[in-house]
């Protein structure tokens, strides 16, 4: 089903929103930074802005999570888990951060599923945005999640200039629109046209360069990216992390148990497959001892032909955060890219 | 939730990001594009500084000492019972001092050193680090007149040429580090000085290869190389000044190659070059001979004039710039004036309204060893001093210790009176960083338990001590700090206009250069072919920020684990020909002792170095006797 809003109904629509659930945006952050953190007025909502450096990512999977709650009763242990399932709704995320929450979300409710993740996704609603002008870093068309979205929102706005054209993905996204249906009307077929339009030249922003994913996913699945150029690109990692915690699709996690009020709550915690100390075992043996190797396994994990084969996407949406965050110059697209030539700064 | 701004409480490089929170309790971290400093890029560190607040063991309440036993007390009992010993002690005429912290807040260390020299009427002040970076600030000053850097950080980016006196700068500042690859990738050349293949030796252009303590024959290579070629900018303040003759005459006899050539052309040649300087490792005074003689070649080629360009010494905590600046040192009153300044003194006695105390004050290492009654603030001495444990049994002797934490660490357990104040995650305050930029914490959470923030335990100490500690804020205190100390006027406020804010330091652009040769002594023999010398300057496993955080302390516990007796690092070669490998022991004997410890075998050392990281310095305390370095002998034990 296609809708269409009128710019000045936004409000109204966001106001019902708040009623019922917290409602997180993208606003200006005390810094002048965008960073998306939940509003109380709809005027705080942003619609023209570069995407948050910090992916909404932290809403379905939060850097800290509280999983299970332990308690000592005599000579046993109690163990109860812990549910975050409040109605949120996050709005005017952007299309590649809406595919990412799609990637999480298909990820842990593989079997096992993973109960605590589930039941907090499945009371957030995602409102995305789609992108007319894409941002500079963005190379979502190479991961199939962006600029405008074809599956994977809950509701996908447009902005048509006077109107938003609303489209809605799924019934939670229906929920989202039900309580206030006279601001919306369905959409004419002009303004089905103007989307297409409006797609094709979001589109033609990024180019003529092609996607590189294609060859490095062959070199990369096959065995074919020589040591040596691991090697050679392990030293431009700083090991900072930062490519995994800021990607909206990573989700490596350690566990650790928090001391409070005489019990423990166990939290699942934000890690990086990217840390040496990450597969450590007891006995002091590590298999990825060295930079290399945790490099080579990041990018077997995020372009190899196994994963993809699994996730149905390479582990990436484009959304070009690994390319601001990484403290070297490992990023997605240079070591896809080195990966493609045999070649790293030469 | 709302993120919290905040600036990175780990190295002094003086990133800043968001503290995120949810229900009173520390969430995450977030990055921030338009952070002048940071722009977005955090290290590991960075990326888990709500880690330690939220897991740490906290001081929550104050504890005083009882029958031998640390017990539960009220804040009135507590402060009362530290006034009333320490003026016991001072009416008794037994020397009192504080330790200030590069952890704590420039508000903390300024009122520390108020509560010392006017409260306590002493210069018994120091703070442990200041002993590692002091060398470095001091052989700056000499030769430009300036200990501070006359350089940001992300002007290296910039840089044509990058010489690094190297330390695991991509481990000790990864934040320096990622200016430096930045660099290279726009083609600048990296000239390296160091004796491990580290990453960023690695990524050098060019690599000169040295012994630890013979840093500054290499220097001493490159400053008569740029002579000998006439690369020295005659245009520079530095050219023809006090001792330039001197320097040319001294360096006669330096010993040149074609590296240190080729590194001269470099350097000489570089519109805008950067010069990082870890702290060096050798014997009485040569530290600090080696920061002079890198000052000396940024002085004579010109670098310390050119925007863009100049010394940047690398300090390993964030507050260590801070510490310094506002006078926590027995010989340097805020503003980091020497302390027999007579403008300075007269200013400061009229701001605090006491005559201030003329004697000698004591270093860190020697106040732990000689007064009757301390106060040390939100540190730890046996894990950041290089005397290491035995700073541990000096704190067991003194009469009367009173440590003021967030944390429980071991000085806390061996004190009379533990004071709990908030983390850099609850509390107002300003950090100042190795470049001089000063910037705001932003109280996040609120500190647990009864915890306070700890310019107020120290405002209330000054005011017991009959010293004006009427601060209705934190901003009053910073008021203050700007007039004791002038060159931080306009710092009162630095989070005001919009966005980071932040401000700089007055650093003043008279350099009052002097430049002399300096000699590199030999430390080894033949009977004792090797040097043992202590690796890095700071054991970032031991720090509460650290250790207490669960994603960093990983890899620092699990080495403590594999290595209970510590180990010592050889390369292959010395390995294979005494008959050594990773584990075995090895008997190491120099004039001041011996030592047996475990090896561990390393490809990327060269032959003859033996390396002990900082934090087993312990182990091999016997060997080094009091030094960084050490002439020794190797042999199975």
């Amino acid at each position: 089903m296609v809708f269409t809003i009128q710019r000045q109904g936004i409000s109204k629509w966001l106001e019902k929103l708040l009623e019922t659930s917290a409602v997180i945006a993208p606003v200006r952050g005390p810094s002048g930074d965008v960073v998306f953190s939940t509003i109380r007025s709809p005027a705080q909502v942003l619609w023209d802005f570069g995407n948050p450096l910090h992916p909404p990512k932290q809403f379905v999977l939060p850097q800290t999570d509280p999983i299970v709650a332990i308690k000592r009763n005599g000579q046993r242990h109690e163990v109860e888990p812990i549910h975050d399932d409040a109605p949120r709704i996050l709005f005017n995320v952007r299309s590649c951060d809406a595919k990412g929450i799609t990637f999480l979300t298909r990820m842990h409710a593989m079997e096992p599923a993973d109960a605590s993740y589930l039941r907090r996704s499945n009371n957030i609603t995602v409102v995305s945005l789609a992108c007319n002008s894409p941002c500079p870093q963005g190379f979502c068309v190479c991961t199939d999640s962006g600029p405008f979205l074809s599956s994977g929102y809950d509701v996908q706005l447009t902005d048509l200039g006077e109107n938003y054209l609303v489209e809605v993905g799924s019934e939670k996204g229906e929920a989202a629109i039900s309580g206030v249906a006279d601001l919306f009307r369905t959409a004419t077929e002009g303004e089905l046209a103007q989307r297409k339009d409006l797609e094709i030249t979001a589109r033609r922003h990024f180019g003529k360069e092609t996607c590189h994913f294609a060859s490095a996913m062959r070199r990369i699945s096959t065995g074919r990216v020589r040591d040596a150029l691991w090697d050679k690109m392990s030293d431009w990692c700083l090991e900072c992390g930062a490519c995994t915690l800021a990607c909206p699709t990573c989700y490596c996690f350690s566990v650790k148990d928090l001391a409070r009020d005489g019990g423990w709550i166990r939290c699942r915690l934000w890690d990086s497959c990217q840390h040496a100390a990450f597969t450590l075992e007891a006995s002091g043996h590590n298999p990825r001892e060295q930079r290399k190797e945790r490099m080579k396994r990041r990018f077997f994990h995020k372009a190899s032909a196994q994963y993809y084969m699994r996730d149905g996407m390479v582990g990436c949406v484009g959304c070009g955060r690994c390319v601001k965050v990484c403290l070297g110059t490992t990023n997605m697209p240079a070591v896809v890219g080195a990966i493609r030539k045999g070649k790293w700064h030469e | 939730m709302s993120p919290v701004p905040t600036t990175c409480p780990f190295c002094a490089c003086g990133c800043g990001f968001y503290l995120l929170a949810s229900k009173g309790q520390l969430i995450g971290v977030a990055p921030s594009e338009s952070h002048p400093v940071s722009r977005g890029r955090l290290c590991a560190r960075g990326w888990s500084a709500h880690e330690a607040a939220l897991w740490g063991d906290r001081l929550k309440q104050p504890l005083l000492q009882r029958d031998s036993k640390l017990g539960p007390a009220s804040w009135i009992e507590a402060l009362d019972h530290v006034v009333g010993r320490i003026r016991e002690l001072i009416d008794t005429g037994k020397p009192v001092g504080i330790l200030g912290s590069p952890r704590a807040t420039n508000e903390e260390n300024y009122l520390a050193s108020k509560l010392a020299r006017a409260g306590f009427r002493t210069n018994n002040v120091d703070f442990c680090f200041h002993s590692l970076c002091r060398p470095l600030l001091a052989g700056f000053e000499e030769v430009s007149g300036q200990y501070s850097p006359s350089i940001h950080l992300n002007d290296i980016e910039s840089s044509q040429t990058i010489l690094l006196m190297e330390g695991d700068l991509a481990k000790t500042h990864p934040r320096a580090a990622s200016c430096v690859i930045r660099a290279l990738e726009r083609g600048a050349h990296l000239i390296t000085i160091g004796y491990t293949r580290t990453q960023m030796v690695r990524l050098s252009a060019l690599h000169l290869q040295t012994a630890p303590g013979n840093e500054g024959a290499v220097l001493n290579g490159l400053v008569a190389s740029i002579l000998q070629l006439g690369l020295e900018d005659r245009t520079s303040a530095a050219f023809d000044c006090e001792g330039y003759d001197a320097l040319r005459r001294g360096l006669a006899t330096a010993r040149m190659t074609e590296e240190m050539h080729q590194a001269a052309e470099w350097i000489g040649r570089a519109k805008q070059a950067a010069f990082l300087m870890a702290p060096t490792s050798g014997q009485g005074d040569q530290p600090r001979k080696d920061a002079a003689a890198l000052a000396t070649l940024a002085a004579i080629t010109g670098h310390l004039d050119k925007p863009g360009s100049g010394l940047l010494p690398l300090l390993a905590r964030s507050n260590a710039r801070g510490a310094c600046d506002m006078g926590v040192a027995p010989d340097r009153l805020p503003g980091y004036e020497p302390w027999d300044d007579w403008r300075c003194r007269h200013r400061l006695q009229e701001l605090w309204g006491r005559k201030l105390p003329s004697a000698f004050g004591l270093d860190a290492e020697s106040l732990l060893q000689s007064v009757s009654g301390l106060i040390i603030l939100a540190d730890d001495p046996p894990s950041v001093l290089a005397m290491g444990q035995r700073a541990l049994a000096a704190m067991g002797k003194i009469e009367f210790l009173v440590v003021l934490d967030a944390f429980v660490t071991p000085t806390v357990k061996i004190s009379h009176v533990a004071l709990p104040i908030a983390s850099f995650a609850e509390t107002d305050g300003t950090l100042t960083s190795m470049e001089g930029r000063v910037q705001r914490l932003g109280a996040t959470t609120d500190p647990p338990g009864e915890a306070r923030p700890g310019w107020q335990v120290l405002a209330e100490l000054c005011t017991r001590f009959q010293v004006d500690g009427s601060y209705g804020s934190a901003s009053d205190v910073r008021r203050e700090i700007a007039q004791a100390a002038p060159r931080y006027a306009g710092t009162e406020q630095p989070e005001s206009g919009d966005g980071w804010g932040g401000t700089w330091v007055e650093d003043s652009d008279q350099r009052n250069f002097r430049l002399s040769a300096m000699r590199v002594a030999a430390l080894t023999s033949a009977e004792r072919p090797h040097v043992l010398a202590r690796e890095g300057a700071y054991d970032w496993g031991r720090d509460p920020l650290v250790s207490y955080s669960p994603s960093l302390s990983r890899d620092y516990q699990s080495q403590r684990k594999l290595f209970p007796d510590g180990f010592v690092e050889i390369c292959k070669q010395d390995g294979d020909r005494l008959g050594l490998r990773t584990g075995w022991q090895a008997r190491l004997s120099s004039v001041h002792g011996d030592a047996v410890v475990p090896i561990r075998v390393r490809t990327d050392l060269e032959p003859g170095v033996v390396l002990v990281p900082y934090a087993f310095r312990d182990h091999v305390a016997n060997v080094l006797g009091t030094h960084s370095i050490a002439a020794v002998k190797v042999e199975q034990a």
